[in-house]
């Protein structure tokens, strides 16, 4: 009640300033603040910048509970972090990874980029866009406030009742698992029609579907994704709620209740969740692969059609996580068959990029050696994918670090792999400067090794039989000197990780900004200065081809060639709506994970309060003179 | 963009909007479709396994009937909601068959 | 992108003003998007339902609660005012305010009229023992009728909302787009409600 209490003041506080009832210089003050600027932004840029920085925060929250979790598993037998806290953190560190600091790094990457790849303004829904980071963020702080009020969840990051019910599970954790997912989840489906509706509508002329970079094709199917994956999470988690908070009985088999509904709607979200954080990866590595090979991707139709079919497929294989609930030969079969087909596409993709290598001019900048670390890292996930798709087989394997082993190769491997390749392909576009690619390398050799390291014995261990969310080991298995080498591994990761963080600090404090096009690319985000003026396109750009820049370079011209005359650019106006939503939802959530009802409606009025009140705003936003960005240009041209 | 813009609203303005007789008749349909299937199952007409084929018949006709007229996806330009749809209730169809037979 | 059109403008010919405006277009797509994801969501909760309605743990079963007059009288309710929403929308497009302004009216009234007979019924079943915490068939019977009812509620609140903006600002760009997914909306509850019938009331009485 007490931490209610302080929470209830903050938002009344906060409402006390925000509506100008405490102090109107003040308030002046706070309009002008760079704080101010940046929560109500609806800019998709600075958006793409928050949601990145916010997930690498994340992934470094989550990165310590895997240290903790691999210094508690050096030695057996070992009482560093033991039962509970072991689960909280096995919990914590599953559910971070791959809601707060996967999917929120690679939204960043897609907000900054892909408007710009398809010639953009803007996004469709500017402020659609600002509620979902928000929401997002919201969602991510209830969740990890878990740590300090009342005790984190730990029934793993799939939550399966009947362990995450209230007759196993009376403390607080899983209801800060449930309300926090269940509001960035909310964050998550706005930003996936955002991207949808933007790809589109808002093509720039000659931009046509079978010309787009491979990347906004990847965001196009993984916002597809988003689109129909995140409402089986929001019924699952909003069933389990009930479960838990108002004594409901779906999964509570006393009652006829059945926790298997549960698993089917949490693999049901949980496959394509899957492809979600791993397409966006492939096209990340397509743009960097042919770039730094200066040629075209090879097999650009068939990427295209590889993607598609893996989206389309990624719902129709949920079941393989459920092999051994007993659901019978005939469904395992099923969808055993159907996972393999996944296979297909997937090994479509991989054989198009070493083509677009083969014969190509390569150079070994960061991100190439991030992109030549994933290919064949991400095969050896693949094909363990293969092998856990035989149901007799999986029954073997199941629930063994064999399993732990598969899913880091494909999400280590193939999504974070990617990110750092991002990172350092897109960060000119982002900040306008680049980031040392001395240190780089360091980061990835160090993080590549340590990597490999730390998870290539796993596949052992859970071959030897260690079951995968146990805290310990007895000595004499052979397990030992396994699990030792792992540890040490991870020390190869944490270092490469601190690497990439003085990096990113060394370049924000270093002066030298970037050209606009560092990396001799082929895409349109190359086209305009780093970093990327708030209206993107002075004029929109008019597109030939695929790889729209480079046709252009190679006709011999300076830019792209204009699809329209200058004229004043429209812009949509900044809110402050977005956040005090988002804190609606938080109060809700917590009010809910108190079990303090009226908390709850208070926080949910708030939501509702705040649609009402954008309902009848009328904000057609504002307009830059084309004077305005002629002079910035010849600006910039005097400083160069 | 912004000549595109216009010329497609100007476009768009010569369609004529939808007939109001044409959206009664739907009406009309969906309200005789209900009360059907209310009759089956009210009376024993029909044998008690052919109800609930009969009826979900029913209910998809009256479906198509409200997307296609009361919705509008038969207009030019909705291509993509159309296919957006269709792919919504694929993956519903196939996710609340899975849920309700395993 | 700066179209010609001032969002305070009022259209002067008759035609789809919902995408008459860059703005509208996308908030039509981005509507029907949303309704995708909505769909998933109701197939989940309809999965669910259909899995654990004879879950009733000696509580009344699904032949005993249901009463097939008054559902038949609550989805006359609703078919009738997604006609009327129709007719709302042809008349927008035909710029007549006064008459839109009516049909959404006799739109919401329907809306209540059905709302209240689901609040009736909920009110009954809870009588004959049938809670939402009482079994797994009840939970999950609450879960999706309820879910369709809080959207119901959420789009009377809406619908009212774009009148009371239209009835100040009249029929301008802005409002037609926002006026248009309102109604889709509406349908929308009105498709999730035909599926209810059938497969809840219905074959709850087949068995």
């Amino acid at each position: 009640m007490g931490t209610l209490l302080v929470v209830l003041v903050l938002a009344l506080f906060l409402a006390a300033i925000l509506t100008g009832g405490y102090n109107k210089d003040f308030l002046e003050r706070v309009r002008h603040s760079k704080v101010w600027d940046w929560l109500t932004t609806v800019d998709h840029k600075k958006i793409g910048i928050m949601y990145f920085m916010s997930g690498f925060f994340f992934l470094l929250i989550g990165g310590l509970e895997a240290v903790f979790m691999r210094l508690q598993l050096i030695v057996p037998n070992n009482d560093l972090f033991t039962g509970d806290t072991f689960n909280k953190l096995l919990t914590m560190h599953g559910t971070t990874m791959i809601f707060l600091a996967a999917m929120p790094m690679i939204f960043g990457i897609i907000n900054v980029v892909m408007p710009l790849q398809i010639g953009a303004r803007d996004v469709a829904f500017p402020f659609l866009n600002s509620l979902g980071f928000w929401a997002f963020f919201f969602g991510g702080l209830l969740l990890n406030l878990s740590w300090i009020f009342g005790g984190a969840p730990n029934a793993g990051w799939t939550s399966y009742p009947s362990l995450a019910l209230m007759g196993f599970n009376p403390g607080p954790g899983i209801d800060y698992y449930v309300l926090g997912l269940q509001i960035s989840g909310i964050g998550s489906l706005m930003s996936g029609i955002n991207f949808l509706a933007t790809i589109i509508n808002m093509r720039t002329p000659g931009m046509t579907f079978l010309r787009m970079p491979m990347f906004t094709w990847t965001s196009f199917v993984t916002s597809a994704l988003l689109l129909f994956a995140m409402p089986p999470l929001t019924v699952g988690l909003l069933l389990l709620m009930f479960d838990r908070v108002f004594g409901s009985a779906f999964f509570d088999p006393a009652l006829g209740g059945s926790p298997v509904i549960w698993q089917h709607l949490f693999w049901i979200f949980g496959h394509p969740e899957v492809y979600i954080v791993i397409l966006p990866a492939f096209g990340i590595m397509s743009e960097v692969i042919s770039t730094f090979s200066k040629k075209r991707l090879f097999g650009y139709t068939s990427m295209v059609f590889a993607t598609v079919v893996i989206g389309f497929l990624g719902f129709m294989v949920w079941v393989h996580h459920m092999f051994t609930v007993g659901l019978g030969p005939m469904s395992n079969s099923i969808f055993a068959v159907a996972t393999m087909a996944i296979g297909v596409p997937t090994g479509i993709k991989v054989f198009n990029w070493l083509f677009t290598m083969w014969g190509g001019e390569l150079h070994f900048k960061t991100p190439m050696l991030w992109a030549v670390g994933f290919i064949p890292t991400f095969v050896m996930g693949g094909v363990t994918g293969v092998m856990l798709a035989v149901p007799p087989a999986d029954f073997q394997y199941h629930d063994s670090y064999f399993v732990v082993a598969h899913f880091h190769y494909v999400l280590v491997g193939g999504t974070v792999f990617a990110l750092f390749a991002g990172a350092y392909y897109w960060w000119p576009k982002m900040f306008g400067k680049l980031l040392d690619d001395r240190l780089g390398k360091w980061h990835f050799w160090l993080f590549f090794i340590g990597y490999h390291l730390t998870f290539f014995p796993q596949h052992f261990l859970g071959l030897f039989g260690m079951p995968r969310r146990v805290f310990t080991y007895q000595a004499g298995y052979g397990l030992e000197s396994l699990n030792m080498l792992s540890s040490i591994g991870a020390v190869g990761m944490v270092l490469g990780t601190i690497i990439f963080t003085i990096n990113v600090i060394k370049t924000a404090r270093s002066k030298e900004l970037a050209p606009a096009d560092p990396w001799d690319g082929r895409t349109l985000e190359w086209s305009v200065p780093s970093p990327v003026p708030e209206y993107n396109f002075a004029q929109l750009p008019l597109v030939r081809g695929y790889d729209a820049f480079w046709i252009e370079k190679q006709a011999g011209n300076k830019g792209m060639a204009p699809a329209e005359p200058l004229g004043p650019i429209h812009m949509p106006s900044p809110s402050y709506i977005p956040v005090i939503m988002s804190l609606g939802l938080f109060i809700a959530g917590y009010g809910f994970v108190a079990h303090a009802i009226p908390v709850a409606v208070i926080g949910i009025a708030v939501v509702f309060i705040s649609m009402f009140v954008r309902s009848f705003q009328q904000d057609f936003g504002y307009h830059i003179e084309p004077e305005e960005i002629v002079g910035s240009a010849k600006a910039k041209e005097v400083k160069a | 963009m912004s000549e595109n813009t216009n010329q497609k609203t100007t476009n768009e303005m010569s369609h004529k909007p939808d007939g109001t007789a044409k959206h009664i008749f739907a009406f009309i349909v969906m309200i005789a479709l209900t009360a059907a299937a209310f009759y089956l199952v009210a009376t024993d007409v029909v044998p008690e396994n052919m109800i609930l084929p009969l009826i979900l018949v029913f209910a998809v006709i009256q479906v198509f009937l409200q997307l296609f007229t009361f919705m509008h996806l038969n207009q030019k330009g909705s291509a993509f909601y159309t296919i957006f749809m269709i792919a919504g209730i694929v993956i519903a169809v196939v996710s609340a068959l899975g849920i309700l037979l395993m | 992108m700066a179209s010609h059109i001032h969002p305070n403008d009022r259209p002067k010919q008759p035609g789809h003003l919902e995408t008459a405006t860059f703005e509208g277009k996308n908030k039509v797509l981005g509507f029907w998007l949303f309704l995708g994801a909505e769909t998933v969501l109701f197939a989940c909760l309809f999965g669910t339902y259909l899995a654990l309605r004879n879950a009733n743990m000696g509580g009344p079963t699904t032949q005993q609660l249901y009463d097939l007059k008054l559902v038949g009288l609550a989805t006359f309710f609703l078919l009738t005012s997604s006609l009327t929403s129709v007719l709302a929308m042809n008349a927008m497009n035909r710029l007549k305010q006064g008459a839109m302004q009516f049909w959404l009216g006799v739109t919401v009234l329907l809306g209540l009229a059905f709302l209240i007979l689901e609040i009736y019924e909920f009110v009954h079943y809870v009588h004959e023992g049938h809670t939402f915490t009482s079994s797994a068939f009840g939970s999950s019977f609450y879960a999706l009728v309820g879910t369709h009812g809080a959207h119901v509620t959420f789009g009377l609140a809406w619908i009212m909302t774009l009148m009371i903006q239209t009835a100040r600002r009249g029929l301008t760009y802005e409002m037609a787009p926002k006026l248009f997914v309102s109604s889709l909306y509406w349908h929308f509850i009105d498709v999730v409600w035909v599926f209810i019938f059938t497969l809840v009331y219905l074959l709850g009485k087949v068995g």
